[in-house]
């Protein structure tokens, strides 16, 4: 029963029925981890067609000519390559992913709170990816308006998918909301009340923290997205003009599908709303990678994270400030050069949390006892890279250096940095770290080093000279540079660079998808809780852990989740549920 | 050992200091934070999302109306019902918000009767809201009817002034309308089951409140659209 | 050991880039405008940013190596430490705080054009440029998007006397007077767009339905690329124009030989000829199709009337005037080879298309 209170039910956890059939066990399954690893590998395949269209992108910028790639082709590309990597796979792997798995376990509950509705949700995500890809089918093939999909030319002949792609975008983000809304109640509603005894929020692992924030920004995200798109979806099909002004374009005036002129509609309504989306959008990504790394460096350095109130403070704060700096996408949007001031001021201010948490993960280093093995290598490169696109962010943040900087490179830049590269060091680094318990096998070290080395050495070969094309002036969204005085032969030939370190970087990632599949057969199999870590995941009776997690009674938990190295102690770890009695440390 | 948040033991801390570690001890204590059941929760933290959307459509019409250079309509002659000679300025949808709002009244009263445990009584306390509801919507269909086809009001067009009118029209209240039908349905199933006796035999009335909240959101929903859009 | 060997060369490695890029050409363009300030307000970003990323990564490296797992080593156990959590919150607010406010004091001088400034209006439109001075009133005329049509491009209201001044530059290039602060406001007739001089380093995008505003002094003579800087179609990265920047005599020179609306609406003084390659001026034709036999998007436009070409699908046609007219009502039937098949069709009277067409025929 679903009660909340300290009675004697509670170590019993709400009661599950197993399922026996084949279809109810791996494709209608209620249990969280099935779900989890359907929603990673919808994730990972859609990810793959992501790269698979960057390096398409690539080829045209380093080859202007070369191959046949038309402008619409290229335009569709960047398009479906930004919606893809940031919503279908990001998004996704991180909460429906990371979230469905680790939530239960880390704070002792046997599943989500609503099992069918979880199920839903994978069901209606893969339900999105399909009408994704289905605009490929549809005549004019996917919008090409960037994955920002700015009205009025987003509806416009002039730009491709004007006709079709849109609408088939704008369903399949629809579609993925509702799937996202129903996992992200999920996954709240969980952590705040199915707890286990003695599971204090303050006891919570950071990366449930993580994760619960990023939901909750979700939450109250995404339905500015849904209304942005509702109301793009009725200027398309209806005619309505809410983003749409009157419109002279190539010598008439634009009607809509009824004949009739649109006019009166407001473009910056839609980037205020997409933004006010977008800018929460990349914490839902950051938050739980943020949470991946916490995990990686306390258990790996043996030590437990430098300042965990604090962290969870920061946490706080970026979550209730990502929601007053959406304006700095619009700087230079044509919006009251007064919210500039007020824009200015708020990003710059969510630097300082944003801060706070890269100094208490390397203040766990310090003191550490740091084993170098793959999941921790992924977490340092993590820090480096997440250091560089940060700071790239303070330029962009500052109003007047944006003023120069903004549609360059150097935008380009700085989110692939934060959104790209990051995210999948973390992604990879948490997944190395967890497999053994979702398989009971560990996946191969030395693919593992090769994948790490060339995907961080590609944030450096690929991204940081991107600013520098940024600086120069280089714009972004454009086709082809040739005919363009300003741009040097030198920025020319880094941009050839680029596309060759880009394409074989985007090939090695296949490396660790590779080692994902081939040690999921052929790994090493280990004995329980390999990493020797204190959080609760790892205390289950089998691993992959049953139906259920815990078939008996749920752990009690009687300290926080990083007791590594406590003086006195004969192990360097001390498991969340052990009782406060061993190891008599006195505070 | 127990991790001991270190909290602040000063002998002359603020009351306020105080009270506010004391809503952290609460707030994050173990197993759940709001002590209600998981259903209600997450009924509430639906509608709060729910509310993002709602807040953002009338946020969004408010910043049209605001820019659009083309006079909006004056709503109280748009939504005239002209009766027995005379037009009624916002008769009808007087008499809409009237409907809603006592069928949230009788709401209230079943789930009163249900923590009562009062089978017969909340049940159809439970139908007479959802009738209202149903009422609702044909007057909202009226409505829609008589400016589509009466007075040519469309999306893309309408006579009365911006064109931006008829098209927030038709979505506010779409989505409003959709939001009580979908209520319709869900209580009528509540209801159905009330009357069957399932939450005698499980000995829970909870859902009937937790089914109360989705209609107070719907109802609170409507008096704001009916603020900001029928009399400003 | 070795790993962390290998972090910090990837550390110096960034070092390095940066130093190797400021001296020499990875850096901004050479300025030509007074916005230098936005380029000194980045440069201590840099430096700030720079201190920072070394510091911390070269800290993270000395942790690697001080505190690698070694047998009989143990971590220390300290689960927080507030004075130091606090110090760091304070020195990266103060970090922030010297960040901000240089960046604010220019964005200040950004958002408020001088007095005198020099009125322009650049209008953006699918894929080109053309701008407007507001003659000698100063005062630009009323525009409004029902007044668009091919002989009014401008869609200046022409009952508005403000407005029979106004001074049209239908081609993209535009002149302007070195040393004067320029008040450029910017329209557009259809899409979003964004005035770009890289050299000039200010940029706004164009919103149609409203009117945004962007102000520069230009600092050095010279020729500039515009580019449009917010994606804007197919043709974005073809919406090029150019930027003349020279001594105040030359200018005022060439002013003086640019049409005026009161005349440019007045047919009978002007020739056919030229009211065709006013339209097509008009109508942005010439974004993609050259005048003078250069590449671009479309066929070029000199020689190409009365000639025989191949089309994409092998056949051979007589670029006779219907085949030209055609392929401006209904352009995507008959696409000359090695042409992508985007161009959009023009509703034009039959005047309107006789008169382009000479105009076409007129280049050979």
């Amino acid at each position: 029963m679903e009660y909340a209170s300290s009675d004697e039910s509670v170590y019993e956890g709400q009661k599950l029925s197993h399922p026996k059939s084949w279809v109810t066990k791996y494709i209608f399954s209620q249990d969280h981890k099935t779900v989890a690893i359907q929603y990673s590998s919808i994730a990972l395949l859609t990810g793959v067609a992501g790269v698979i269209l960057s390096i398409i992108m690539r080829l045209q910028l380093g080859y202007p000519g070369v191959f046949d790639i038309s402008a619409d082709t290229y335009y569709q590309s960047i398009t479906m390559h930004g919606m893809i990597m940031v919503i279908y796979l990001l998004t996704a792997i991180f909460l429906g992913g990371f979230g469905n798995y680790l939530i239960p376990l880390m704070i002792g509950a046997r599943d989500m709170a609503f099992p069918f509705v979880n199920m839903m949700s994978v069901h209606f995500y893969a339900i999105s990816v399909l009408l994704l890809f289905g605009s490929y089918l549809v005549p004019g093939g996917p919008t090409g308006a960037g994955w920002t999909l700015y009205p009025p030319q987003v509806l416009l002949p002039g730009t491709p998918g004007y006709d079709w792609g849109i609408i088939m975008m704008i369903l399949s983000v629809a579609v993925f909301i509702i799937a996202f809304t129903m996992g992200g109640l999920n996954y709240v509603t969980t952590v705040l009340q199915s707890r286990t005894r003695g599971m204090t929020l303050m006891r919570m692992p950071l990366v449930i923290w993580c994760i619960f924030l990023a939901t909750v920004i979700g939450l109250l995200a995404f339905p500015a997205l849904l209304v942005a798109g509702v109301m793009l979806l009725l200027d398309r099909v209806v005619g309505s003009s809410f983003f749409m002004p009157d419109i002279f374009q190539f010598g008439q005036h634009v009607t809509n599908v009824f004949g009739t002129e649109y006019e009166g509609g407001s473009p910056l309504l839609f980037q205020h709303l997409f933004w006010f989306f977008g800018h929460p959008e990349v914490y839902i990504v950051a938050l739980p990678m943020f949470g991946i790394i916490s995990e990686l460096i306390s258990c790996h350095a043996r030590k437990n994270i430098f300042g965990y109130r604090m962290m969870v403070w920061a946490l706080i704060a970026i979550t209730a400030v990502s929601f007053i700096v959406w304006a700095h996408h619009m700087f230079v949007a044509g919006m009251n050069p007064v919210l500039g001031f007020f824009f200015a001021t708020t990003t710059l201010i969510i630097a300082i949390p944003t801060s706070i948490k890269v100094y208490n993960w390397v203040l766990t280093l310090w003191k550490g006892d740091i084993h170098m093995n793959v999941p921790m290598l992924y977490a340092i490169g993590f820090i480096f890279t997440f250091l560089i696109g940060g700071l790239g962010g303070l330029f962009l943040g500052n109003v007047s250096v944006d003023v120069e900087l903004s549609d360059t490179y150097f935008v380009v830049g700085h989110f692939h940095v934060v959104m790209g590269i990051s995210p999948i060091l973390a992604l990879c680094g948490g997944i190395h770290h967890w497999f053994p318990l979702i398989t009971g096998r560990v996946m191969n070290d030395t693919l593992g080093k090769v994948h790490f080395w060339a995907t961080f050495a590609g944030a450096y070969l690929i991204y940081l000279p991107m600013h520098y094309l940024g600086l120069g002036g280089v714009l972004r969204r454009y086709y082809d540079f040739r005919g363009l005085s300003y741009v040097s032969e030198s920025l020319t030939d880094m941009n050839v660079f680029i596309t060759l370190a880009s394409i074989v970087v985007g090939i090695v990632q296949f490396i660790f998808l590779f080692n994902l599949i081939w040690s999921y057969f052929k790994g090493r199999q280990v004995n329980s809780n390999p990493w020797r870590a204190t959080t609760l995941e790892w205390q289950t009776p089998s691993m992959p852990p049953s139906h259920g997690n815990w078939p008996t009674k749920l752990p009690i938990v009687h300290r926080w989740p990083y007791d590594y190295s406590v003086p006195g102690a004969l192990q360097d770890y001390i498991p969340q549920n052990t009782p406060d009695n061993i190891d008599d440390y006195e505070s | 050992m127990t991790m001991r948040v270190n909290m602040n033991t000063h002998s002359n801390s603020s009351l306020i200091k105080t009270h506010i570690q004391d809503l952290i001890v609460d707030w994050s204590s173990d197993v759940s934070t709001f002590k209600v059941r998981w259903s209600k929760a997450m009924m509430w933290i639906f509608l709060i999302s729910d509310t993002f959307i709602f807040g953002t459509f009338l946020i969004s019409y408010m910043a049209v109306r605001l820019t659009v250079i083309d006079p909006w309509p004056d709503t109280s002659q748009v939504f005239a019902l002209h009766v027995g000679g005379t037009d009624v300025p916002l008769l009808l949808i007087a008499i809409m918000t009237f409907v809603l709002i006592s069928s949230s009244g009788t709401m209230a009263l079943a789930v009163n009767a249900s923590q009562k445990k009062l089978r017969l009584r909340s049940g159809v306390l439970i139908l007479l809201t959802a009738f209202g509801g149903l009422m609702f919507i044909g007057m909202q269909a009226f409505e829609w009817t008589k400016l589509i086809v009466d007075e040519g009001v469309r999306p893309w067009a309408n006579a009365f002034g911006a064109q931006q009118f008829g098209s927030f029209f038709f979505m506010i209240t779409g989505f409003h309308g959709l939001h009580v039908t979908i209520g319709v349905i869900y209580l009528s199933v509540i209801a159905k089951r009330v009357l069957q006796g399932r939450y005698d035999r499980l000995n829970d009335y909870q859902i009937v409140e937790v089914s109360g909240l989705y209609w107070h959101f719907v109802d609170l929903v409507w008096v704001f659209i009916f603020a900001f859009f029928y009399l400003w | 050991m070795i790993i962390a060997l290998i972090f910090v060369l990837f550390t110096l490695f960034v070092i390095a880039l940066n130093y190797y890029s400021i001296s020499n050409q990875f850096w901004f363009p050479e300025l030509a405008s007074n916005w230098g300030t936005m380029d000194t307000a980045t440069l201590v970003t840099l430096i700030v940013s720079g201190v920072v990323f070394i510091f911390i990564s070269l800290f993270v490296c000395y942790c690697l190596i001080r505190y690698r797992h070694r047998d009989n080593h143990r971590a220390e156990y300290e689960i927080e430490n507030n004075k130091l959590e606090n110090f760091l919150i304070v020195f990266t607010t103060l970090g922030v705080i010297a960040l901000l406010a240089p960046g604010l004091v220019v964005y200040s001088d950004f958002v408020n054009a001088p007095d005198n400034a020099q009125k322009v209006e650049a209008i953006g439109e699918q894929w080109t440029w053309s701008f407007r001075f507001p003659g000698e009133d100063q005062i630009f005329g009323k525009t409004h998007p029902k007044h668009f049509s091919a002989s009014n491009s401008f869609g200046i209201d022409p009952d508005d006397s403000y407005g029979m001044d106004d001074i049209l530059i239908k081609s993209n290039s535009l002149h302007l007077p070195i040393g004067e602060p320029i008040d450029l406001s910017l329209r557009s007739k259809d899409v979003l767009h964004d005035f770009y001089v890289p050299q000039f380093r200010a940029k706004m995008d164009i919103v149609p339905g409203q009117l945004t505003k962007l102000w520069f002094t230009p600092t050095a003579v010279g020729e500039f690329e515009i580019l449009c800087a917010e994606y804007c179609g197919v043709q974005h990265y073809n919406m090029r124009g150019t930027v003349i920047v020279e001594s105040e005599e030359d200018y005022k020179n060439w002013l003086s030989n640019q049409v005026i609306f009161a005349n440019n609406r007045n047919e009978k003084t002007v020739t056919d000829l030229l009211v065709g390659k006013d339209n097509a001026q008009s109508l942005g034709c010439i974004a993609c199709h050259s005048l003078d036999g250069s590449v671009g998007v479309g066929p070029s436009w000199k020689g190409i009337a009365g000639t025989t070409r191949k089309l994409n699908n092998g056949e051979k046609i007589l670029a006779d005037h219907s085949y030209l007219e055609d392929s401006i009502t209904q352009p995507n039937d008959k696409v000359l080879a090695g042409y992508p098949p985007i161009m959009p069709s023009y509703d034009l009277t039959h005047q309107e298309l006789d008169e382009i067409v000479e105009f076409i025929e007129s280049l050979n």
